[in-house]
């Protein structure tokens, strides 16, 4: 049985740490960071790509937009009209339509905005602008 | 588990008790590179061969592989090498290397077979059990190396502390 002395004396050797030893220069080591490298590589190049596409995207978007603003625009605040009302087709609308109220309101509420090339403006859209007194 | 769980673990070992490893190799030959490159061929074993899994007393198992690796070399015909005044075993309290030299000096100055015991049990904090396992001998047997030895180290220190304070 150790003695009180045993055990203090253990506890001051104790107090002793032994020195910490070099780090252990694995050879499994050189593997591992080569998996490392190698994804950190195939992680890189995916990036590379994603950022590539993105670009040429970008560019791509940017040049239809230069090249063509006005219908850029039109698109951007309304669908474009199949084809302008005319009485060929309002005709035609009436004679296919189930009735007169029916032919009328498809003609009203489908937009007749036809585009116009860039500058120009509708004789309505100037008139609409106009302040007329009452 | 697989191969990099397996070399957590080892690096987590050799975290864990690299310091007692090396220190247990050094009370064995008295040379901090040899010492270190014991434990070091060791664990790259362990790593290549991945066979701790297989071991019930990890801590134990590698206390075994360290000296295994110690005696398989042929490294105890250089444990008389004198002692290096410079290179310490270990941190000491409060800094106090003139204390450590002394312990280091009571510790080089056992019988291989208690030195052993000693730093396995204090340092290594194996048991009296598996320090026998370990070294091949009796449990009481160990315990009453161990006794001795602490006696001795204590009677070293003592009378070195005296010495030094005489001289002062």
């Amino acid at each position: 049985m150790p003695t009180p002395d045993d055990e203090q004396f253990e506890a001051f050797l104790r107090q002793f740490r032994p020195l910490v030893p070099e780090t252990l220069a694995s050879r499994d080591r050189a593997p591992r960071s080569r998996d490392s490298f190698v994804l950190g590589a195939w992680i890189s190049a995916a990036a590379a790509v994603l950022i590539a596409v993105g670009f040429t995207l970008h560019i791509r978007s940017h040049r239809t937009a230069v090249s063509n603003p006005a219908s850029h625009a039109a698109s951007a605040q309304q669908p474009v009209p199949s084809e302008p009302l005319t009485l060929r087709s309002a005709n035609a609308l009436l004679a296919a339509a189930p009735s007169f109220k029916a032919a009328v309101d498809h003609m009203a509420l489908h937009s007749q905005t036809i585009p116009l090339p860039h500058g120009q403006q509708s004789a309505i859209a100037v008139l609409s602008q106009e302040k007329i007194k009452l | 588990m697989n191969q990099t769980d397996g070399d957590d673990e080892i690096e987590l070992l050799y975290r864990q008790h690299g310091a007692a490893l090396l220190l247990f190799a050094r009370a064995m030959i008295n040379d901090r590179s040899r010492a270190q490159d014991a434990v070091h061929q060791v664990f790259l074993k362990l790593i290549e061969n991945g066979r701790l899994s297989r071991a019930v007393d990890k801590k134990a198992y590698l206390f075994a592989c360290v000296r295994n690796a110690v005696l398989n070399e042929g490294k105890l015909a250089h444990r008389h090498r004198p002692l290096d005044p410079d290179t310490a075993w270990f941190s000491p309290p409060d800094r106090d290397y003139a204390v450590e030299q002394s312990l280091r000096r009571a510790l080089l100055a056992l019988p291989d077979e208690q030195r052993q015991v000693i730093v396995l049990h204090v340092w290594g904090e194996l048991t009296f059990s598996q320090i026998g396992d370990l070294l091949g001998i009796n449990l009481n047997t160990a315990a009453s190396r161990y006794r001795y030895a602490l006696a001795k180290v204590r009677d070293s220190m003592c009378a070195q502390e005296n010495t030094r304070a005489n001289s002062r």
